[in-house]
């Protein structure tokens, strides 16, 4: 009865377009007042909680924050750049280093649409120019950047920890091979269909060139070092790391690339000046740049989108975990599994079912949702059938890849059919050969746990032995 | 005046964001640079992050951030269209309304048990009234939003779509690229 009002109310309220966030609070508060006998002070106290008890979720606003600085048009050009002069040179070079600088801004952004939207913006076009057909350049790109999610750090991992108590730490290390093995998928078919059409090759860059643009896009690279370094190490947890990677994007924005803020756009060496002066004139730029951005537009511009973007994806999470919190009090995660168990599912069948369940899911929600709502009800089966929880975010999070290629709110296609200005269909048709890549891997990775958790146990064994000395 | 509100609004949800991130920054360079800490951060830094996201919500409305299906209501049309906004706004005062009188209820009795936060000498009634804060700023623009509705000047909430703003972004970048003074005072 409560679950069947629960989940009732919850769609009703979400079809006639309350804010996802609202029709989750409202659901829950509903069903606490109908059914249940707990007090309305105690829900107050359990909302208060679930903004200020998970220090996890302080990531979220820090990865955001670091991803604002960095999604500029800016970096995006320095890592495309850095990617052609390693890859430039194979047949179908430039959509191959497409797909490089996807994997590489993925690595600075936890977002998928913005990895489609900078990346694209400049790649598509080029590769249209080089004699690429425009559908094939759009669905690479489109196909490339759901990397986003998947290659730490990504917003929806730790959304995912915070729902379900896993370490967030474990879940950025088990996305590296399974992004890095979907980049290497992607490429090799690249360089099949490029020698069955004889697409065309750049010439070699050469090695001045890659180490030039290596430099150059080491600056937004170096995110991942701090985030991967500290976490993998065990220096810092998922949140210090983020918080670090914040302030280096706002320095490595404002001061270091010069791409916004009071200093935008000053040379670090004028032609013909001496090196000292040249010093001398940068560390003073680089003292203004820190003065002045507190009371610079672009900077506040930037933070507040941060902030946006932050809240309401807090606010979602601290409303859903409302909705958790009755489903666990009405034991309806248990229920399902022990039915789930009875009915003698095995746990292939029981993946298979969730990879269904969620295609279909994240064809109507944005990835968050689909796993804030998803994942409480799904992990206690997992957990019965003895399935690892680590691996089950990991299937979780590619399958939300998939759905944000497919209609009717796959975010990539609305990014991709925006920047070449053609229709959200012809974007679903461009994105769906190279879907099949996604598919493939998604089978891979759903039945070959190892591939997930050979990294998280690697690490777990080094650290043990190192305490044991 | 309300253009005013709306700056203090915009800086204080900054500052609580740039503060936010400061403390837990500046804790692990001390952790890790000087092997000291600081031992009320984490619980500042969980409250000043509760007052971001329950100051925050009611300034999401305001700028059409909050997410929502809105697949089915784009099929509507004229006064039915108009009639389920009210409906959902309705529905929405109700989620503040039941919320705020919960969280009255809730600071009252920690008002009356008169304890303070674990390591700073702050009451915890005050501590937490960001949640009565949060539906009551939250009702406020809601009972706006609906008299907007109600006199035909929307027609129900405003939306992110994450994909325009995306593009949005990129659009925005490229004229100041373009016009390298644009955006700058």
């Amino acid at each position: 009865m409560v679950t069947a009002f629960l989940f009732a109310s919850l769609f009703f309220f979400m079809i006639i377009g309350m804010p996802v966030a609202f029709s989750l609070g409202l659901a829950s508060v509903l069903s606490v007042v109908f059914f249940s006998s707990d007090s309305l002070a105690s829900l107050a106290l359990k909302f208060f909680q679930n903004t200020s008890t998970k220090y996890v979720l302080l990531a979220v606003p820090f990865f955001i924050l670091a991803s604002a600085f960095l999604t500029t048009g800016g970096v995006a050009q320095r890592l495309i750049r850095f990617a052609t002069a390693l890859v430039g040179h194979f047949r179908g070079g430039l959509a191959m280093a497409s797909v490089l600088a996807c994997t590489f801004f993925a690595a600075v952004s936890g977002s998928s649409p913005a990895t489609v939207a900078a990346i694209g913006s400049i790649c598509i076009a080029a590769m249209v120019r080089a004699g690429y057909s425009q559908t094939m350049a759009t669905g690479v790109v489109m196909n490339a950047g759901t990397l986003g999610i998947l290659i730490p750090p990504s917003i929806v991992m730790i959304v995912y920890a915070a729902a379900t108590e896993v370490s967030a730490a474990k879940m950025f290390m088990a996305g590296f091979i399974p992004g890095l093995m979907i980049t290497a998928m992607l490429l090799v078919t690249i360089y099949v269909v490029a020698r069955v059409r004889n697409l065309p090759a750049l010439p070699f860059a050469g090695l001045q060139e890659i180490s030039a643009s290596a430099l150059s896009a080491f600056g937004g690279l170096f995110l991942i070092v701090i985030v991967l370094g500290s976490i993998y190490g065990g220096i810092a947890s998922p949140t210090e790391a983020a918080a670090v990677s914040a302030v280096y994007a706002f320095l490595i924005a404002v001061v270091g690339y010069r791409d916004m803020g009071p200093v935008r756009g000053t040379p670090w060496r004028k032609p013909d000046e001496a090196l000292p002066a040249s010093i001398v004139r940068n560390l003073a730029l680089t003292v203004k740049g820190i003065a002045l951005s507190p009371f610079d537009h672009e900077v506040r511009h930037t933070i507040l989108e941060g902030a946006k973007v932050s809240i309401m994806l807090l606010f979602v999470i601290a409303n859903a975990m409302l909705f958790a919190h009755v489903l666990t009090t009405e034991r309806i995660p248990q229920t399902i599994a022990e039915a789930v168990t009875n009915a003698g599912l095995s746990p292939l069948m029981f993946l298979l079912l969730i990879n269904v369940l969620m295609l279909i899911a994240g064809n109507f929600m944005e990835p968050s949702g689909v796993i804030l709502i998803l994942a409480p009800i799904l992990f206690p089966i997992a957990i019965e059938l003895g399935i690892d929880p680590i691996h089950l975010g990991i299937i979780m999070v590619v399958n939300m890849e998939i759905g944000l290629l497919t209609p009717p709110v796959g975010l990539n296609l609305f990014v991709a059919a925006g920047i070449t200005k053609k229709s959200l269909l012809w974007a679903a048709k461009a994105a769906l050969p190279w879907l099949a890549v996604l598919l493939t891997a998604l089978i891979v990775i759903t039945y070959t746990p190892s591939i997930s958790l050979f990294l998280p146990d690697l690490i777990e064994q080094w650290r043990t032995q190192s305490v044991a000395q | 005046m309300k253009a005013l509100l709306e700056a203090v609004e915009e800086t204080l949800i900054g500052l609580l964001l740039v503060a936010l991130t400061l403390l837990v920054f500046v804790e692990v360079i001390l952790r890790f640079g000087f092997g000291t800490g600081v031992i009320w951060a984490q619980e500042v830094s969980l409250y000043l992050g509760a007052w971001f996201i329950l100051i925050g919500a009611s300034y999401a409305l305001r700028v059409g951030a909050h997410i929502a299906v809105d697949a089915v209501v784009n099929l509507l049309d004229g006064p039915v269209k108009r009639a389920v906004a009210v409906l959902a706004i309705g529905l929405s005062l109700l989620y503040c309304g039941i919320l705020a009188v919960a969280a009255w209820e809730y600071l009252g009795r920690m008002f009356q048990l008169g304890i303070e936060m674990e390591d700073v000498a702050i009451p915890r009634w005050l501590g937490q009234s960001a949640v009565l804060l949060c539906f009551l700023l939250l009702g406020a623009r809601l009972v706006a939003l609906l008299l907007a509705v109600l006199r035909g000047e929307a027609d129900g909430f405003k939306h992110l779509d994450e994909a325009q703003e995306a593009l949005d972004a990129l659009a925005e970048h490229d004229a100041q690229t373009k016009q390298p003074d644009a955006g700058r005072k």
